[in-house]
């Protein structure tokens, strides 16, 4: 479903952020990827939208080519791939609803969204999504007036309003406490059962990767350094991956 | 199907506020006689002004503008220090963090609303009629205008200080003045410095026009010129005024760097 | 006693013979003596006793309402120009949404015009659009396409990209990042400052009068000059009773707009 081949990524000063990663993802996989901050996790990541486009290699989603598409290619191909973020993203004066259409941005005519004249159709997908992750009641209330988790639902049902085949999220729970955390985490895997779509986490949260992946991608200075089952993992894997013993800041932990 | 929330109605401003807008702008540019086809034979005309405008006479500007020039810029000087200065202690009186007494506080900030309102044109018109007409007028005027800016800023500054200071020198015994004095005083005085520079760049730039009405300065030279159409004199007139506030600007933007 | 840094001393010194001294020079300079300072309040309050009571005989009010209200739609129409051509300009003159150098040049263009006051402007239009009304909205808005790019720019250029960055991953175009992540975020603020130039535009009409730029101005020096004070102060009175309502009014939209409503769920 998603390939990457032989792909590097240099970013201009000479900083290397990945270096020759090879790895192949299945349709319907939940990789969460672990690692430093700055060992690669977010270019991987951006690399597969081409948010960030790699130096070397090629990155294939469902057969093409990312890194070289054209733009009209890379629109349809953005289309299927949704994304959460560390910080929601949340335009914070408009309202949920309009949030979560703005993930039918690439499937409705210009006019159509200017003039709020959304098809029904569109309206109904999101509402869909924004049921899916129980938040369908605060669809009129602004962004800036929701807690944490909840921006973070609305990001997720935005990304779902795109009918995805992959959802990618960077970081997504990083700014959240305990409890909220695991509910998102539940709501993204939750999600990737019943629709089958491919979800790739990037956490630094040792813990939660541990409590909610399949499958766990480690990432060190760049390099693949584990690609296996979240239940063959072990700490000395872990230390591996990051290069030191394990610190109480690498867990979540429980709520206090 | 799925219970949908129920949808808010349309804000009223922007349900009734937008079109009112839009139906009293086009009122407006009637009333105003904005008129496309008139507008477009009216451009024919631009030569008149455009000709002698960008054929500047710089030695006649600087033979006969410079005393004027001089005149306006000490006018700004004069206004902006002794009204941003007698605006100091009535931004105190102004602001309820430092002035407890509501019927005081209610006449020193309407006082300054009410400076406000008059522009500085208006101020110079009535000043020349009763101190007659020359700079003095002109520097009055001003001095209405720094005072009304300054007393505005000042006061808004103040209201969102940190009382804290200032309940600890009154608790410690301190007169309300001498607790204004220390703890109040200190901490708007970067701000202070900063509008004052900027005022004193709006004074310049206003100090200009006073002439118009015989509040002295160079604009007496500029509406004798502008009757005769000698756009060739008075655009190097601007453009000395505003190298003039090119280097007030400059210099504020490093003397800012240095205090702050 | 630890004394204050040697630099930080001589700098306020300085600033204040600075001040000081081009004070007094500027006071010997335009001949104000003390006697003209001592005599000022009584001739200002001559003055203003002689405005008293008011002009408010029907000729007055027929002649004064039509020209204060003449201020009124400078203002506004003027504004109206100012706000409509500067917010597309702004997007050009935004770092973050035009390549540099356009953004650069439109900012130096937005300076240029800022430069020039309204009434120079006005002086400007006058041979090429005759006395009256459009020629001073002409001036009030072209100076506010200046104003207002400049501070609209800078709002544009301090929103947070992340936003942005959603929709471009989703798929969407530039024009959709624009519209749907730019626009929402700078609207109340850029509609804030656009309320905040009518009111400074209305005191700029009042003053364009005084050119023949249509507006009130040119009631109130006629009034001084044909020694009419009761009249010439009813056009002040009507002017800052005007100035007041539309400030109160305009103040209090602009404070809405900024908080937003709150809708309870």
């Amino acid at each position: 479903m998603i390939k990457f081949e032989n792909v590097g990524v240099v970013y201009p000063g000479g900083v290397k952020a990945l270096d020759n990663i090879n790895l192949e993802i299945n349709e319907g996989d939940f990789v969460i990827i672990v690692g430093l901050s700055g060992a690669g996790k977010s270019t991987l990541l951006r690399s597969i939208n081409n948010l960030v486009k790699p130096t070397d290699g090629n990155v294939f989603v469902d057969g093409k080519n990312v890194t070289n598409a054209s733009k009209k290619e890379l629109k349809q191909i953005r289309s299927d791939i949704g994304m959460i973020f560390q910080t929601f993203n949340l335009v914070n004066r408009s309202n949920v609803l309009k949030n979560v259409l703005t993930g039918r941005l690439s499937q409705v005519s210009t006019i159509r969204s200017i003039t709020g004249l959304w098809p029904k159709e569109d309206k109904q997908i999101a509402f869909e999504s924004l049921e899916r992750v129980e938040i369908l009641e605060k669809a009129y209330v602004r962004g800036s007036n929701l807690s944490g988790g909840q921006q973070q639902r609305v990001g997720i049902a935005r990304a779902l309003a795109q009918k995805p085949t992959v959802m990618l999220a960077d970081e997504p729970v990083a700014s959240l406490d305990p409890v909220t955390s695991r509910v998102v985490m539940s709501y993204l895997k939750k999600i990737n059962q019943e629709l089958g779509i491919t979800t790739i986490v990037n956490l630094h949260f040792l813990d939660l990767a541990k409590e909610f992946g399949t499958r766990l991608i480690g990432l060190r200075e760049g390099n693949l350094v584990y690609d296996g089952s979240v239940d063959d993992v072990s700490d000395a894997d872990f230390e591996n991956i990051y290069g030191r013993s394990i610190k109480s800041s690498d867990l979540i932990g429980e709520d206090d | 199907m799925i219970n949908l929330p129920k949808k808010p109605p349309p804000s009223l401003m922007v349900f009734a506020g937008i079109p009112t807008a839009v139906l009293f702008s086009y009122y407006c540019f009637f009333k105003v006689g904005f008129n496309l086809t008139d507008f477009k034979e009216n451009l024919e005309n631009r030569y008149l002004v455009t000709d002698p405008l960008f054929n500047p006479k710089w030695s006649w500007a600087i033979e006969n503008a410079s005393e004027a020039l001089v005149e306006t810029i000490q006018i700004a000087i004069l206004a902006s220090v002794v009204g941003c200065f007698v605006a100091l202690p009535l931004s105190f009186y102004a602001s309820q963090t430092t002035n407890q007494n509501k019927i005081s506080y209610f006449l020193y900030k309407s006082f300054l609303n009410l400076v406000r309102t008059i522009p500085d044109l208006f101020w110079a018109m009535m000043f020349t009629v009763a101190v007659g007409l020359g700079p003095f007028a002109g520097v009055l005027a001003l001095v209405m205008f720094s005072l009304a800016i300054m007393g505005k800023l000042l006061s808004e500054t103040i209201d969102s200080i940190d009382p804290g200071p200032l309940e600890a020198a009154k608790s410690s015994g301190a007169s309300h003045n001498q607790s204004v004095f220390t703890s109040a005083l200190p901490q708007v005085l970067p701000n202070f410095t900063a509008y004052f520079l900027y005022i004193f760049e709006l004074c310049i730039r206003a100090s200009v026009i006073l002439g118009l009405v015989g509040a002295g300065g160079v604009g007496r030279i500029i509406e004798t010129q502008r009757i005769f159409l000698r756009f060739d004199r008075i655009s190097p007139i601007i453009v000395l005024i505003l190298l003039v506030v090119i280097l007030i600007e400059q210099f504020s933007v490093w003397l800012r760097r240095r205090i702050l | 006693m630890p004394k204050q840094p040697v630099q930080q001393r001589i700098l306020k010194y300085t600033i204040t013979a600075l001040i000081v001294i081009g004070s007094i020079w500027s006071a010997s300079g335009l001949e104000i003596t003390l006697e003209k300072i001592l005599k000022a309040p009584e001739q200002i309050a001559i003055l203003v006793g002689a405005m008293f009571p008011l002009d408010l005989s029907s000729e007055a009010i027929e002649r004064i309402l039509p020209k204060v209200a003449e201020s009124l739609f400078i203002a506004w129409a003027g504004t109206v120009i100012g706000a409509v051509f500067s917010f597309p300009i702004s997007f050009l003159a935004a770092n973050n949404v035009a390549a540099n150098y356009i953004s650069e040049t439109t900012k130096q263009i937005l300076n240029g015009i800022r430069a020039f006051p309204e009434l120079i402007l006005a002086f400007v239009f006058l041979p090429i659009t005759g006395l009256g009304a459009l020629t001073g909205t002409l001036a009030i808005g072209i100076h506010s396409i200046g104003t207002l790019g400049k501070l609209s720019s800078e709002v544009i250029e301090g929103i947070d990209e992340g936003p942005l960055e959603a929709i471009k991953s989703s798929g969407g175009s530039k024009i959709n990042e624009l519209l749907f992540g730019v626009v929402p975020q700078v609207m109340p603020t850029i509609t804030s400052y656009w309320l905040y130039r009518f009111e400074i535009n209305l005191r700029a009409s009042a003053v364009l009068g005084v050119v023949g730029a249509g507006g009130v101005g040119a009631e109130l020096i006629n009034q001084l000059r044909f020694r009419d004070f009761p009249r010439a102060g009813t056009v002040l009175v009507a002017t800052v009773v005007l100035v007041l309502t539309v400030d109160t009014i305009s103040a209090a939209i602009r404070r809405r707009i900024i908080k937003g409503r709150s809708i309870k769920v």
